[in-house]
């Protein structure tokens, strides 16, 4: 018995359970482009009204940020920043429908 | 008899005048034809001549029943030939032409006659007025670069996925056999182990590992890089980056030695000098080469004493880092770790920062799910650090030495606060005493008013009295 539990590393009663770290202690860790295209995305949506290219840009935003988002991230958020990049992309056709014209 | 005949040329007048707006009078056939079409006088005029000009009728009686109109084309004595048009009773020709009818209609034939000379262009239509889909190709662009992301997406999320799955099925048996709990995400009431990764993001796995001699946990993290973002994809293809196994073993405060080593590759070691609150303020030196002990020139070693770095470097570690070299990325053993330095707006943090006994290991990966059996040695050389940190101590000397280097660290930490220190025990007391005062203020018992005035009043003097002794005390000793 007590060959078994010198090799067996082992031991029950010094289980703990796991803590998740707090985000505030590494914010260095922690990867900020999620809410840097969410912003981002938001900003274009409201440009995209006036100039077509900004609209299609606030969908590319919303794709990336939703890409990079972390489990614990607050779905509404994404999925809020998402429509608006669509609604922004339908008005400013339903207002304009001719074709985008490149910016060059 | 006379008033019928001129009764009949009245009416044949009137008569006529109607027809003369009909193009061919020979038969009367022709005459129904046209007698409909009020524009039928113009098509026959487009043959015969290039002008649009309207005709002029003529009523010529040879017999007394029988009338015949002629049609003449008009000159441009028009105007002239229609001031007879109102006498017309008895008259051989009639005019019943206005004379403004026809002004202005000199600039009508001109205008014709050059649109028919002109030849005819076709004009491209411009694009944005075209109905076609062709013209929307920035538009199609743009869905198309949607959808290749999202393709992308699942790709990428499907890769990472098998990847940390295929490093789990590796490691589950060396893990099981070492850990009583393998795997827990921190919400079950009971500790069992639920045997599966945690799945933070897309390409980050954590694995929480505990219940074994000498260390408190083990938290490995799998960060894989972020093949579910085709932005990250296309970075990747200028600097090329790899996968990586991030292991953190807590150590027991009884079951290791007070030192602060790594080991890794020079860059690696440069960036977590620079990084590492722990590294920076015990291991002040450059990096040194590890050739003296038999490691290739890759790897760079960084310690707070020689003492460490020989014990440390035994013949089996020697063994594992020269043999994964290229897996190895960095390894950090320390009892001062307290993560990286945390840059605060107000300066520096009032205290010190809480530190663990840790051992840290990262290591790169491998990008097919099959070559994972390659790292299973990596994390043979993890349980085997454990238990050799847990078996070395340093000798007296060393040990003296480690206590004096936290030491200094400390007091050097305490003099760049003091002046923070001092301000925030100020800002205290001050709120103390105002505190202090509300309560007193707000007593509605003048008597207990009084009371905690008097008792606030002999407090402040006791302070007083104390700081004045202690003066006292310091200009006696200095004399």
């Amino acid at each position: 018995m007590s060959t078994n539990n010198m090799s067996d590393p082992r031991r029950p009663n010094k289980v703990l359970r796991y803590k998740p770290p707090p985000s505030e202690c590494n914010p260095a860790l922690d990867d900020p482009t999620p809410d840097y295209m969410n912003l981002l995305g938001m900003i274009f949506s409201m440009c995209g009204l006036m100039l077509k290219w900004c609209a299609w840009v606030a969908v590319y935003c919303s794709f990336i940020s939703f890409a990079n988002s972390r489990s614990s991230e607050d779905t509404k958020q994404m999925m809020s920043s998402f429509m608006l990049s669509i609604s922004a992309v339908v008005m400013s056709y339903l207002q304009n429908p001719q074709p985008m014209t490149p910016p060059w | 008899m006379k008033a019928f005949h001129t009764f009949c040329v009245v009416l044949l007048v009137f008569g006529s005048v109607s027809e003369a707006k009909f193009d061919d009078f020979e038969d009367e056939e022709d005459i129904v034809e046209y007698d409909d079409n009020d524009f039928a006088e113009f098509e026959d005029v487009m043959e015969d001549s290039v002008t649009e000009s309207p005709q002029r009728v003529i009523i010529t009686e040879d017999d007394e029943d029988e009338t015949t109109v002629e049609l003449e084309g008009q000159d441009e004595n028009q105007e002239g030939d229609f001031e007879d048009a109102d006498t017309q009773e008895g008259d051989t020709e009639s005019e019943p032409y206005d004379d403004e009818e026809f002004e202005g209609y000199e600039d009508k034939p001109d205008t014709s006659s050059s649109k028919n000379k002109d030849p005819i262009t076709i004009v491209d239509v411009p694009a944005h007025l075209q109905n076609s889909w062709e013209s929307y190709y920035l538009e199609i662009l743009m869905v198309t670069g949607l959808l290749a992301y999202i393709m992308n997406y699942i790709i990428g999320k499907n890769k990472n996925s098998r990847l940390a799955q295929a490093w789990f099925n590796t490691h589950r048996e060396l893990l099981e056999s070492n850990f009583t709990l393998v795997g827990d995400d921190g919400t079950n009431k009971e500790a069992t182990s639920t045997g599966k990764l945690n799945q933070e993001n897309e390409h980050i796995y954590n694995l929480w590992c505990s219940g074994r001699v000498c260390c408190e946990g083990m938290l490995i993290q799998l960060r894989f890089l972020k093949r579910q973002d085709l932005l990250n994809v296309l970075a990747r293809m200028m600097r090329p980056v790899s996968d990586q196994v991030q292991i953190k073993v807590t150590m027991n405060d009884e079951d290791m030695d007070t030192y602060v080593f790594a080991v890794g590759t020079r860059k690696a070691l440069v960036r977590l000098q620079k990084e590492m609150q722990d590294l920076s303020e015990f291991c002040s030196d450059k990096p040194k080469s590890g050739a003296k002990y038999g490691l290739p020139d890759s790897l760079a070693i960084l310690s707070e004493m020689g003492e460490v770095t020989d014990g440390m470097m035994d013949t089996k570690m020697v063994h594992f880092l020269t043999h994964y070299a290229d897996k190895i990325e960095s390894v950090h053993f320390s009892d001062q770790f307290s993560g990286p330095k945390i840059m605060q707006e107000e300066g520096q943090p009032l205290k010190l920062p809480d530190t663990k006994r840790t051992l840290l290991f990262t290591f790169n990966g491998n990008t097919y799910p099959k070559d994972m059996e390659a790292l299973l040695p990596l994390m043979n050389m993890v349980i085997y650090s454990i238990d050799k940190a847990k078996k070395f101590r340093l000798n007296r000397e060393g040990k003296q030495k480690a206590d004096k280097n936290r030491a200094r660290v400390e007091e050097n930490f305490l003099k760049l606060t003091h002046v923070q220190r001092q301000e925030a025990a100020q800002s205290r007391r001050e709120e103390k005493k105002r505190a202090e005062k509300e309560r007193i203020m707000n007593e509605e018992d003048p008597e207990k008013q009084r009371r905690l005035e008097e008792a606030a009043l002999r407090r402040e003097q006791k302070k007083l009295e104390k700081k004045q002794m202690k003066m006292k005390q310091i200009k006696v000793k200095a004399m």
